[in-house]
C-alpha cells in the first residue's frame, strides 16, 4: 500500500446493498453493543414511481472534517484533529456536556444517555480505527464491505478518484463530491445517485460553521480588557467628580457659616 | 420541692405551608437526581441523540444566567456610575443573582455526563470552545459575588465588623471585575449558539447574537430588580421603594427600545425579514417573544401611571419576564432543528420530538424551590433589606 498523507474514506452510495456488515465489523472490532456502534446505515426506501425506481441507502458516521466544529466546541479540549485526518476524542478530559452533538452540524458524536456516574457517560464516535491505519490496514467497516461502496486512501487521491467516476458514468452520478467543500472539508467523501439531502446530508456552506463563533472567541480577551478600562476609567471619573462637589458643599457651607 | 416533669420542646418544626410545599419539592427534586446518577440521564429525561440539550439548559442555564442579571446591574450604578440612592436595592439584588448563579452550578451538575470532572474547566482550557468562556467567566463571578454579599453575613457577627469594613473599603475592583465577567457570559451564551447557523431558524441565528443576549439580559435585570423587590415588600411586610422601582421603570423601554431595533435591523440587514410571516409555528414564537416581552411593556411602562403603582409595576416586570424567557426558550430549544432523523440509529434513543418528561422539570423545579427558600432564610436572618446605616 502506498504511503497515505491524508487518511480518508469514500462512500459511493450506488454501490451500497444495505448489508449492513460494516456494523458488525464495527462492533466487533471496537468491542461495543451492536445498538452503539460507530457506524450506521440508514434506508432511504425506494423513491419515484414506476419504472422510474431508485433506492438509496446511506452508511454514515464521523466526518472526520478538516475543521472539526466538535473541537472547536468542546470546553476542555477532548477532541485532537490529527495532521493526517482523524478527529478523535478522549474520553479521560471529557465532563459530558454534549455541547460537541449541539455544535457537529451531522449530529455524529453520541452520548451514553443509559450509563450512570459510577459507569461514567462518555461522547462516543468514529475514531477512523487508529489501531488499524497505522499498522497499514484499512479501518474495520472499509475492510469487511462487500461492494467496495466503502473505500480508503488518501484524501486527494480519493477526490480525484470520485471525480473520475463521476465523469465515466454522468448518467450514474450527481455531479458532486459531498464532503470536498462542505463544512471546509470532510474526510468522509460521499458520491451518490439521488440528490445528497434525500440522503440526509444536511446543506452546508464552505466555511466552517465554527467560524462566526471562533472570531468572537478571539475577541473576547481584547473586549475585556477595554471594557474593563473604560468602567474603571468611569469609576474614577465618578468618583473625582463627587468628591469635588462635596469639597464645594463644604466650601459653601463653611462660607455660610462664616457669614 | 417539686420537680417539674414536663419535658420542654427544645426543638419544635414550625414552618409555615409554603416553607414545606418547597421542601417537598427539593426532596423530590432529590430523589430523582438520584435516580440520575444511578441510572444515567436516560432514565429520567427525554434527551437524546437528536436532543443533546433541552429543558435543563433552556430553564436553568439560558433561563437561570439572565434572571441574575440583577446583580451587575445594581452593583455596577451604585459604585460605577456613584448612584448611591440605588443602595437599599443593591443587597437584595446581589443576593439574587449569588443564588441564581449557584442554581445555575447545581442543575449543570446533573446535567453533566461526568459532574465530578466540572472543574476540569479550570484547567483543561480549548481556546476556541464559547462554553470554556462561559464556565470560567460563571466560576469566577460566583466568587465575586460571594466577596460583594460577605459584609451582609460578617455584620451580624460583632467580631468581623473590621473584615466586612475591609471589603468595603476595597469593594472598587471586584465590582468591576463582576460586571465584565458578566458582560462577558451574558452576552456569551448568546454566542454559544453561534455554531449552530445550520440548525437555529435565522429569525434567532444572527452574528450579533451576544449583543442581543447582552441587552436582553440588562432588561430582564431591571425587570427582576422590581419584581424581587416588589415580592420581598409583600412578603417581608416592608416598605416597598417605589420612588427607585419608577426609575428602573423608565429605563425599560429604552433598553427594550434598543432591542427592537437592533433585532428587527439585523433581520433587515440580513434579508431575513421574509421570514416574519413565512415560517408557520416559528413566525408565531417570534410574534408571541417580541409582543409580550418588548412591545407590551415599552408600551406599559410609557404611561406614567403604570410606574407609580406598586402593582402596574410588578405586571409589567412579569410581562418583560415572560417574553425574554419565551426568547431563551426558543433560541435554545424551539427554533433549534437538529439534522435529518435518518441520520439517526433507527432502534436507539432516536426520537426526533422532544418533550421534557415529569422527573426532568421536577429537577428544575426543586433547585428553583432551594434558590426561594435559601432567598427567604438569608433576608430573614441577615440584614438584606436593611443597609441604609451601614452604607459605604
Amino acid at each position: 500500500m502506498t504511503e497515505i498523507k491524508h487518511h480518508a474514506y469514500l462512500f459511493d452510495a450506488t454501490r451500497c446493498i444495505d448489508c449492513r456488515a460494516c456494523m458488525v465489523a464495527c462492533s466487533v472490532e471496537n468491542n461495543i453493543a451492536m445498538d452503539k456502534t460507530r457506524i450506521w446505515v440508514a434506508g432511504v426506501g425506494i423513491k419515484g414511481t414506476y419504472p422510474d425506481l431508485q433506492r438509496g441507502t446511506m452508511v454514515y458516521h464521523c466526518m472526520h472534517c478538516e475543521h472539526p466544529d466538535c473541537m472547536s466546541a468542546c470546553p476542555v479540549g477532548a477532541y485532537t484533529k490529527a495532521d493526517d485526518g482523524p478527529v478523535t476524542y478522549n474520553p479521560d478530559l471529557c465532563i459530558g456536556c454534549r455541547y460537541c452533538m449541539n455544535a457537529c452540524p451531522f449530529g455524529v458524536p453520541h452520548f451514553d444517555y443509559d450509563k450512570g456516574i459510577i459507569d461514567g457517560a462518555f461522547i462516543d464516535k468514529c475514531t477512523f480505527c487508529p489501531q488499524r491505519i497505522y499498522n497499514g490496514q484499512e479501518p474495520a467497516c472499509v475492510q469487511t464491505c462487500p461492494t467496495d461502496a466503502l473505500e480508503y486512501g488518501d484524501r486527494d487521491e480519493l477526490i480525484a478518484k470520485a471525480h473520475e467516476r463521476i465523469a465515466a458514468h454522468p448518467d450514474r452520478y450527481i455531479d458532486h463530491v459531498y464532503g470536498e467543500f462542505e463544512n471546509g472539508g470532510t474526510s468522509y467523501l460521499i458520491i451518490s445517485h439521488i440528490p445528497f439531502s434525500e440522503l440526509g446530508l444536511p446543506n452546508l456552506p464552505e466555511t466552517p460553521v465554527n467560524e462566526v463563533s471562533e472570531k468572537v472567541m478571539e475577541m473576547t480577551i481584547p473586549f475585556a480588557l477595554g471594557w474593563g478600562a473604560v468602567l474603571s476609567g468611569v469609576a474614577a471619573g465618578v468618583g473625582l467628580y463627587n468628591k469635588k462637589q462635596e469639597e464645594k458643599a463644604a466650601v459653601a457651607e463653611k462660607a455660610e457659616a462664616v457669614k | 420541692m417539686k420537680l417539674n416533669l414536663t419535658i420542654q420542646p427544645r426543638f419544635r418544626l414550625n414552618f409555615s405551608p409554603l416553607v414545606w410545599v418547597l421542601l417537598t419539592l427539593m426532596g423530590i427534586a432529590f430523589i430523582v437526581a438520584m435516580m440520575r446518577y444511578t441510572f444515567g440521564i436516560g432514565a429520567i429525561s427525554d434527551l437524546s441523540y437528536s436532543y443533546p440539550w433541552g429543558f435543563w439548559i433552556s430553564f436553568d442555564l439560558f433561563t437561570g444566567v439572565v434572571i441574575s442579571s440583577g446583580g451587575f446591574l445594581m452593583a455596577g450604578s451604585v459604585y460605577i456610575l456613584g448612584i448611591k440612592e440605588f443602595q437599599p436595592l443593591l443587597r437584595p439584588s446581589v443576593l439574587t443573582a449569588s443564588l441564581g448563579y449557584l442554581m445555575v452550578a447545581i442543575a449543570l451538575l446533573v446535567d453533566l455526563g461526568q459532574p465530578l470532572r466540572i472543574w476540569y474547566m479550570m484547567i483543561h482550557w480549548n481556546h476556541t470552545s464559547v462554553l470554556l468562556e462561559i464556565g470560567i467567566c460563571v466560576m469566577t463571578y460566583l466568587t465575586v459575588l460571594a466577596i460583594e454579599f460577605a459584609p451582609v453575613v460578617l455584620e451580624r457577627f460583632p467580631k468581623l465588623h473590621q473584615i466586612a469594613h475591609l471589603i468595603h473599603k476595597y469593594i472598587m475592583p471586584f465590582v468591576i471585575l463582576g460586571v465584565v465577567l458578566s458582560t462577558l457570559h451574558q452576552s456569551s451564551l448568546g454566542s454559544l449558539l453561534l455554531i449552530q447557523p445550520t440548525k437555529l431558524h435565522p429569525l434567532w441565528w444572527t452574528p450579533i447574537l451576544p449583543i442581543m443576549f447582552f441587552v436582553s439580559a440588562i432588561s430582564v435585570g431591571l425587570a427582576m430588580i422590581i419584581l424581587e423587590s416588589s415580592l420581598s415588600s409583600r412578603y417581608f411586610q416592608r416598605g416597598l421603594e417605589t420612588r427607585l422601582l419608577e426609575k428602573l421603570a423608565k429605563a425599560l423601554p429604552i433598553v427594550l427600545g434598543i432591542y427592537a431595533l437592533l433585532k428587527f435591523g439585523e433581520l433587515a440587514v440580513a434579508g431575513d425579514l421574509g421570514y416574519l410571516f413565512t415560517s408557520g409555528t416559528m413566525s408565531i414564537l417570534f410574534w408571541a417573544e417580541i409582543l409580550i416581552g418588548v412591545v407590551t411593556p415599552i408600551v406599559w411602562f410609557s404611561i406614567k401611571k403604570n410606574r407609580t403603582s406598586p402593582n402596574a409595576l410588578l405586571t409589567g416586570a412579569i410581562i418583560v419576564l415572560l417574553g425574554m424567557i419565551l426568547n431563551r426558550f426558543n433560541v435554545s430549544w424551539f427554533a433549534v432543528k437538529h439534522p435529518d432523523p435518518l441520520f439517526y440509529m433507527p432502534t436507539f434513543m432516536s426520537n426526533v420530538d422532544y418533550f421534557p418528561t415529569l422527573p426532568e422539570v421536577s429537577v428544575s423545579i426543586g433547585i428553583f424551590a432551594a434558590g426561594i427558600l435559601a432567598f427567604g432564610l438569608l433576608a430573614k436572618y441577615f440584614p438584606v433589606f436593611e443597609d441604609e446605616h451601614h452604607a459605604a
